[in-house]
């Protein structure tokens, strides 16, 4: 539609006066609008990321700024892709990734299941549920430790009620097999509704008569759900699960806030990592490199995401 | 199947898009696998490769 | 949607499925309702066990966020005036007398001039770029627009390298302009996409209608398409404002005293002997409360919102 939209405006001009009452061309409207935009993004996304292309082949180091930078080809690629510590950073984050999507997945499509079922109030209780997701992960995460401490804390008080354990008796981010879970918990809490929303609009966009048109073919409601609402509400899924898949690759505020990466190493992702190599040891060329094989995935993911919404789009 | 391989022989958008981003979806499955520091090595290459190829196949004609 | 349908559920089914959904809602508003009923709560109640529900309300966890205390001995204090309102009356049932204000304000006022100054110059240059994007025949339109899409995907850690560089070059690191063109150019992408879904379904014939009346191509977008997009304008400058409001990755890299916006700032409340959690709660609620308020105002386009426009309803 809006291919002809200058077509279309073109014909409703009379061409006489056309020229006159214009101004400034078509073609130079439409760069002077979009002109200052693709700018900013220049100078604030793309010179950046030519820089830290050409960073990520030297050995530079910000805290040595007098030092002499070397050229050093792809060493420090070679260096990141053989380092045995900075793949189990992958795992890491392959594990919070895996288990975050699953769990987001299994309760947002469920509940959105559910609301969709058009009992009274829904709204009112969509609306509370989505609220967790709008707030600030850090300072939300940050709260979360509180939540999280033995003995006192909300969560294990609520867990030890249930389980019949002594709260003080486990530290979910103070522990090393707990603290993985302890995030994925966080994330799941924060991102289900999500999850839900777009499920939600997914199960809403089927129209009825498909279902009615089944009812009459008499399928049973277990076939009617697999082969009519599963498949229709795969693309909202997918988008669903790509967009929580590249936010969560890039996890970084929640987590930090949460635990820090700790205890030793096993939440420290991908993010984390990363910061610690360019902000604290400062080696900047090497996290550059870093940063790029980042880029790269997300920027790969972000293609297919896209693929993804354009099809959503189309229904 | 078939109507696949035909869009990768005469060049066709959605085959090739599919192609690309099966690679980089390969890419990101080996980065995070935990079996095999080899296979974490050259992931980023499958990745690497995936993307520019989908930056390019996006331009086929449908 | 009147009369029958084969796809009403029972009547068995809603009650079922509402009062489900209904205990989510309950458990996962839980710690929300935590951390303001934690703002209320003295120290003591706050680390109580078993965790109190119910507890005496003070304003003690507000009073501490906004003021920096100093301990007095007791012969000092006798040498003190008796405290003059409220505030000091807390303060001094400590034992302690106030020293100044905190931070927090100057924090939060950070974050106030940053969002709202951000959220402007992206909604303004969104605008113009969304209409162009929408009308007029663009070279590679699908390009630009995907380029603008995947600018808001990138890890902010990685983006932060070069940046942190070109800041220290230019002088700008921690400072408000700094951090307004930072997320101006975050929020752009939001802003172009949401708003070019909302400039697609202004209907063209106004536009017609308004350049056959003589109005030139610029006259017909203030005076005619601009009043039209107006909801879709609110709506997404609020989402910018949220992304700004919320952001914590750049903030804690790029900004560290003068332009320092809230969400760093929370996390390191620290009170006299370990974490004041009731500080801390305070200012969450503090920071959290005005973004609860408008998600609930902004339900509608909360879909569109968060799909990029993607999803219309």
């Amino acid at each position: 539609m809006a291919e002809n939209a200058m077509d279309r405006i073109a014909r409703a001009t009379p061409p006489g006066v056309a020229r006159k009452i214009r101004g400034l061309s078509d073609r130079a409207i439409a760069w002077i609008f979009v002109g200052p935009s693709i700018f900013l993004l220049l100078a604030i996304n793309i010179f950046p990321l030519i820089w830290t292309i050409r960073l990520s082949f030297t050995n530079f180091r910000v805290n040595r700024i007098n030092a002499p930078v070397k050229w050093i080809g792809l060493r420090n690629y070679e260096r990141i892709l053989t380092d045995p510590d900075i793949w189990q950073t992958m795992q890491a984050t392959a594990h919070f990734l895996f288990w975050t999507i699953f769990f987001q997945v299994l309760i947002g499509f469920t509940l959105a299941w559910l609301i969709n079922k058009k009992f009274r109030g829904n709204d009112l209780w969509t609306t509370l549920i989505v609220l967790p997701m709008m707030l600030s992960p850090a300072v939300v995460g940050n709260f979360w430790t509180f939540l999280y401490q033995p003995q006192i804390g909300l969560f294990n008080y609520v867990v030890a009620f249930f389980t019949g354990a002594d709260p003080s008796s486990f530290s979910m981010i103070g522990s090393i097999d707990l603290a993985p879970w302890a995030i994925v918990i966080v994330d799941t809490w924060m991102w289900t509704p999500f999850v839900m929303l777009i499920c939600l609009a997914g199960l809403r966009s089927i129209p009825d008569s498909i279902y009615e048109a089944a009812e009459i073919d008499r399928a049973s409601k277990w076939r009617q759900f697999w082969t009519i609402t599963i498949p229709l509400v795969l693309p909202f899924l997918m988008m669903a699960v790509l967009f929580r898949g590249i936010e969560n690759f890039k996890m970084f505020d929640l987590v930090v806030q949460l635990t820090g990466g700790g205890p030793g190493s096993v939440t420290t992702l991908t993010s984390i990592d990363l910061k610690r190599e360019a902000f604290e040891k400062w080696r900047t060329g090497y996290a550059s490199a870093y940063a790029v094989i980042l880029f790269v995935t997300i920027f790969g993911l972000a293609s297919i995401y896209v693929k993804a919404l354009n099809k959503v789009k189309e229904r | 199947m078939s109507r696949f391989f035909k869009g990768i022989f005469t060049l066709r958008r959605g085959a090739w898009e599919m192609l690309a981003s099966i690679l980089i979806a390969l890419g990101v499955f080996l980065m995070m696998q935990p079996f095999w520091l080899l296979a974490y090595t050259w992931s980023f290459l499958v990745t690497l490769v995936g993307t520019v190829m989908f930056i390019i196949v996006s331009h086929f004609p449908e | 949607m009147s009369g029958f349908s084969v796809n009403e559920p029972s009547r068995r089914m809603k009650w079922f499925a509402g009062i489900l959904v209904v205990f989510y809602a309950l458990v996962t508003l839980m710690p929300l309702l935590w951390i303001i009923a934690t703002g209320f709560k003295s120290p003591a109640d706050s680390i109580a066990y078993p965790p109190k529900v119910i507890f005496r309300p003070t304003l003690e966890g507000y009073v501490n966020l906004f003021t920096t205390q100093t301990r007095i001995t007791p012969d000092m204090e006798e040498g003190l005036e008796p405290p003059k309102n409220w505030v000091e009356q807390i303060v001094r049932d400590k034992g302690m007398v106030i020293a100044g204000p905190s931070r927090y304000v100057q924090r939060f006022m950070n974050s106030v001039i940053i969002g709202f100054g951000s959220t402007f110059l992206s909604v303004f240059l969104g605008t113009l770029a969304a209409y162009a994007f929408s009308r007029f025949r663009v070279p590679i339109k699908d390009d630009l627009l995907f380029f603008i899409l995947s600018t808001r995907m990138m890890p902010p850690i990685a983006v932060a390298i070069p940046i942190f560089l070109m800041f220290r070059q230019l002088g700008l690191s921690d400072t408000h302009m700094g951090m307004i063109l930072l997320y101006t150019a975050v929020n752009l992408s939001l802003s172009v996409w949401l708003l070019k879904g909302f400039i697609d379904e202004i209907p063209l014939e106004y536009e017609e209608a308004a350049l056959i009346d003589g109005y030139t191509r610029f006259q017909a977008f203030y005076k005619v398409v601009l009043p039209q997009a107006m909801t879709g304008i609110a709506s997404t400058a609020i989402f910018c404002l949220i992304f700004a409001w919320n952001e914590y990755a750049f903030a804690v890299l790029l900004t560290s005293g003068e332009a320092q916006t809230a969400p760093p700032f929370i996390p390191t409340i620290i009170g006299v002997g370990g974490q004041d959690w009731p500080a801390v709660a305070a200012g969450a609620s503090i920071f959290l409360l005005p973004v609860m308020v408008i998600t609930i105002l902004l339900r509608k386009h909360l879909l569109r919102g968060i799909t990029f426009g993607a999803v219309r309803k």
